[in-house]
């Protein structure tokens, strides 16, 4: 069975190499990608290409929603509090990753487990972005860039620069877990040109 | 000292390919640099500027990264400030930024960078290389 997505991604057409059959089917909340699992390096990498190759026809969409994904699948890389051996001997961050197609935008949502201790920072650092022009976001990034490198991760700047490249506000939801973890979903739209 | 080169590669470290050069001064960096541990990858080409300027007082920086994240931009920074120290003590700098006209994202930060360092950075688009 070959499964192919037409150029929109909003339908699965699913080949029956035996009968020769096609059928059709409409993905399920105008869902184009997703992946939950660790964030490893390979991953990455595939995901990236999956994004920047294939998701839309316009290239230059393409590249937005491949730059916020590397900066947002990073951050669950290093924060998320749910961890999985990787094949470097260390630990890597376990995650969600959706991309989700409408008529002229994208929406790119990842989510990763967190504590409410850890979280409360972030979510003003996103607030914070959001009061921000553009102009004042840039200053708040050379800021950023200007201390010292070599931290884990570099903070906040990722942040920053989602918001910069999609020029649309970061959107957060916290859900609480059973366990009393919390699961936290940030997204942002990216417009169609 | 001794040279630096380094293979990009996309598959899975996703790292860009390095040419640092004593005997010509030549130091050129380019492909994409978004692996997540940028400190490893940098921390070598950092004290490398920082040594070869000890003894020489010529270079030729160029960068043709068609993307980098924010992890490596900041490291592309402490790059940049080694060569504005070398270019503050007598030595002669130029810095060639290899650039793709329509990504306002990359021109934004090359001119952060010139802000930031004081550095003069040559854009060329990258069309004529």
């Amino acid at each position: 069975m070959i499964i192919v997505f037409d150029y929109k991604r909003t339908t699965i057409i699913i080949v029956n190499m035996e009968s020769g059959i096609t059928t059709k089917r409409r993905t399920v909340d105008n869902i184009a990608i997703s992946y939950t699992g660790i964030f490893d390096t390979e991953i990455l990498s595939v995901l990236a290409k999956e994004i920047e190759g294939t998701l839309s026809p316009d290239d230059k969409v393409n590249k937005k929603v491949f730059k916020i994904f590397i900066e947002l699948a990073q951050n669950i890389a290093f924060y998320s509090l749910e961890r999985e051996a990787n094949n470097e001997g260390g630990d890597t961050g376990v995650g969600t990753m959706v991309i989700k197609n409408f008529d002229d935008h994208y929406v790119f949502s990842t989510g990763n487990k967190t504590t409410m201790e850890n979280i409360i920072p972030v979510m003003e650092k996103c607030d914070n972005i959001n009061s921000m022009s553009r102009e004042k976001l840039r200053e708040y990034r050379r800021l950023q860039r200007n201390m010292p490198a070599g931290e884990k991760g570099g903070g906040n700047i990722g942040l920053i620069q989602v918001a910069l490249t999609a020029s649309n506000p970061l959107e957060y939801s916290l859900i609480k877990c059973p366990d009393g973890t919390y699961f936290y979903i940030i997204s942002v739209r990216i417009d169609k040109e | 000292m001794e040279d630096i080169h380094i293979t990009g590669s996309k598959d899975c470290y996703i790292q860009p390919s390095v040419d640092f050069v004593e005997s010509t001064g030549l130091c050129d960096i380019s492909g994409e640099s978004f692996m997540e541990e940028t400190a490893t990858f940098y921390t070598p080409l950092v004290e490398w500027v920082k040594e070869y300027s000890k003894t020489h007082d010529k270079i030729v920086f160029t960068c043709s990264l068609t993307y980098y994240n924010t992890s490596t931009s900041k490291w592309l920074l402490a790059l940049l400030k080694e060569l504005r120290a070398m270019e503050k003590r007598g030595g002669s700098v130029s810095v060639i930024w290899y650039y793709t006209p329509d990504d306002t994202d990359m021109n934004d930060d090359i001119m952060d960078y010139m802000v930031d360092t004081g550095l003069k950075i040559k854009l060329t688009p990258f069309e004529e290389v």
